[in-house]
């Protein structure tokens, strides 16, 4: 293996004893894999919680060493649709496997983000290989992939990484990497990566960048640059009734640092509750909110949708709504 | 002499071709690997040097070059007719000989069996056979897929194209001002043959705005649309007929413009009404329901005009939408994050999507050197990096 210094990779666990948390599903997975009878998989939960690690352990205990060739990774948000995703499939599933074990594997992440119709193209291909591959899908909501998918998969939910994991995880890197952090910084480390691994170790990560001594602030300083910052100046014109400013700010926060609509909403949701208004006027905003995050989802245009809600939030501050 | 200036000014050597070194890269790969794979595919939107690298690689290693349209040997039988000698036969002055076919998705067409004559050609051929195409993901295109090496073209942005329209524009003593130049690249969205065209045309008629002249007869019916959604109130169900312009394009000239005939709650409304059209617009994508089309029509014309208790009085004068011109500029800008973030997604095992959204965290991490050298980052890369 190549020398790794991005520490997600540099610590991400090889064998299955070494995976944090998840018990029960690395019990399960592991006794399919040593029956070298593994049907197709799929890994349902939150980012950071070891999907894409618990795929990479099979295929290295299916593979040893030749594990690269047999082992296919896509992720479904980046491919440019299901076309692509089924040629390279195609293109990967033509040779055999190694001797001993008679399929390959392909993981594809982030399935759900997949339409409907793609999902339908993807179960034709998962029939088409099956001789000859396993497929491994991972995504968020399990509820977002078809029925014909699910039933053809083993679906193994995971759960958010608990306090104890992500605390194993980061005290291990730590020592091996000579930092120094305390109890408050590894509070707040914990708090601002929600239970996600990945973002934990990245966060770690980066403010060892800075100092090996490691301190609450100074991750804070660091998690707060990925939060779209001015979202409150934005609905602050708006209940304002300041539609112009409000849409202008949007534009701007959504460009310069290239923040999806469904991040923005995100931001939206939490914010609203911060908001110096009504608790009832709250409510009436988060349904609103919930409304536009939905529109987005079903295929609407994400900034028009983003219009749309800062005209609800005008509505409200002028008592109409 | 009466040459376009794409055509005087087309690249002629790797290193005239701005923007694609990784594809000079790969394309000297496949002449070493050569007969490993015996067709290399270049595929890229229009006016990125498909053709001008192809006839670069021959001027470059001294090869003769037979060059084929597609659309002029569309068929099975021209195909075997012409292509088929020529790969057999050795170049006439005993030099290397390339192939060049342009065009391949206009292949097949009418007649069928074009494509699986050329994997034939492609098996047997003595020389290597380059083929340009824009889309390669087409399902026609399945079979050169697999055949041939992809190298893939990316447009230009804006700088680059600044940068050679200026260079241009120096040598045959046209405009250059740097207002004029850049609206021109920004109008040729990374295509540098439309951008060399438009330099062209636009230079010699003097005091010209880019966009004026070909765009008028369309704002001319898109400005009557507008007047009569804010202002007159006419007869609504067949307010869409009178233009080619979409109702997306539409959407987005009357988002642009509702600010100046809406104050207040009205503006508010009317933003809503345009929040339901553009619902319906996604369910018709989603499911191709066409018959929501009705239902994005009423929203987006009576919708918006009923906004308003009275219709708006006297002359207002229309903006066209910035809102795609200002995305677009955006994501020229935002170019170097996304490929880091791809080869460090790569890396890593997570989506492009997600490293975007993290990159404010992963921009300490990625400035280290070592990191930058492991998940191979250019220079340029480096350079956004310390910004």
């Amino acid at each position: 293996m190549a020398q790794n210094d991005i520490w997600t990779e540099k610590y991400r666990p090889d064998k299955f004893e070494e995976v944090v948390g998840q018990q029960e599903i690395v019990k399960r997975v592991r006794s399919l894999v040593q029956s070298l009878n593994i049907p197709h998989l799929m890994f349902a939960g939150p980012a950071g919680t070891g999907k894409s690690t618990l795929a990479l352990i099979i295929v290295k205990e299916l593979f040893g060493e030749r594990w690269k060739e047999n082992y296919l990774e896509l992720n479904a948000s980046d491919e440019r649709g299901i076309e692509v995703v089924r040629q390279k499939v195609k293109d990967f599933a033509r040779t055999k496997a190694l001797e001993n074990v008679p399929f390959k594997v392909i993981f594809l992440d982030e399935a759900d983000a997949l339409t409907r119709e793609a999902q339908q193209a993807l179960r034709r291909t998962m029939e088409n290989f099956t001789n000859t591959c396993r497929f491994i899908l991972s995504c968020n909501y399990s509820s977002r992939i078809i029925d014909p998918i699910q039933s053809r998969c083993v679906v193994f939910r995971f759960k958010l990484l608990e306090k104890k994991d992500i605390s194993h995880v980061i005290k291990k890197i730590s020592e091996k990497e000579a930092l120094k952090i305390s109890d408050d910084a590894f509070e707040t480390l914990y708090e601002t990566s929600e239970g996600d691994c990945r973002r934990a170790i990245n966060l770690l990560q980066a403010t060892a960048s800075i100092s090996m001594d490691i301190n609450s602030e100074m991750i804070k300083i660091i998690s707060s640059s990925t939060k779209p910052a001015d979202i409150r100046i934005v609905l602050d014109y708006a209940l304002a009734g300041d539609f112009i400013n409000a849409r202008e700010k949007l534009l701007d926060v959504m460009l310069k640092e290239s923040i999806s609509g469904t991040d923005i909403i995100k931001a939206i949701q939490k914010e609203v509750w911060n908001l110096q208004i009504e608790p009832e006027i709250k409510v009436k905003l988060t349904e609103k909110t919930g409304e536009a995050e939905f529109r987005m989802i079903e295929g609407s245009d994400e900034f028009v949708q983003l219009q749309a809600l800062l005209a609800s939030f005008v509505m409200a501050g002028r008592g109409k709504g | 002499m009466n040459l376009n200036l794409a055509e005087k000014y087309r690249a002629k050597k790797y290193s005239e071709l701005l923007g694609q070194s990784a594809a000079i890269d790969e394309i000297k790969r496949f002449l070493l690997e050569f007969p490993k794979k015996k067709g290399l595919l270049l595929h890229g939107p229009a006016g990125t040097g498909k053709t001008s690298l192809a006839l670069a690689l021959a001027k470059e290693n001294n090869f003769e070059i037979l060059e084929l349209n597609a659309s002029d040997l569309r068929n099975r039988k021209k195909l075997e007719e012409i292509l088929k000698p020529a790969t057999e036969q050795q170049s006439l002055f005993k030099r290397g000989k390339i192939l060049l076919m342009d065009e391949a998705d206009g292949i097949t067409g009418t007649d069928i069996g074009g494509i699986p004559e050329l994997i034939r050609i492609l098996d047997t051929t003595k020389h290597p056979i380059i083929l340009t195409c824009n889309d390669v993901w087409q399902s026609k295109m399945a079979p050169l897929r697999t055949a041939c090496k992809l190298v893939e073209m990316k447009p230009l942005n804006i700088l680059q194209i600044i940068e050679i329209l200026k260079k241009v524009a120096e040598k045959e003593g046209l405009r250059r001002e740097l207002a004029f130049l850049n609206q021109v690249a920004i109008k040729s969205r990374g295509d540098v043959r439309a951008a060399l065209n438009d330099l062209q045309s636009y230079a010699s008629a003097e005091n010209l705005i880019v966009d004026q002249t070909e765009r008028r007869d369309v704002e001319d019916t898109i400005f009557n649309i507008l007047r009569k959604i804010f202002k007159e109130r006419g007869d609504f169900l067949d307010i869409f007929d009178s233009t080619t312009l979409s109702l997306d394009e539409i959407l987005l000239w009357i988002e642009e413009n509702i600010p100046k005939e809406y104050k207040n709650e009205a503006l508010a409304k009317a933003y809503l009404a345009l929040g339901n059209a553009d619902v319906f617009r996604g369910r018709i994508y989603l499911n191709q329901s066409w018959r929501f089309l009705i239902y994005q029509n009423i929203f987006q014309s009576a919708g918006i005009s009923y906004a308003k208790d009275k219709p708006s009085i006297g002359f207002t004068k229309y903006e066209r939408p910035k809102r795609i011109l200002k995305i677009w500029m955006s994501n020229q800008k935002q170019e170097k994050k996304k490929s880091i973030s791809r080869k460090y997604s790569h890396f890593v095992h997570c989506s492009l999507k997600r490293a975007m959204r993290d990159f404010a965290i992963l921009k300490p991490i990625l400035q280290k050197p070592i990191i930058q050298q492991q998940i191979k980052l250019t220079e340029d890369e480096i350079d956004f990096l310390q910004k």
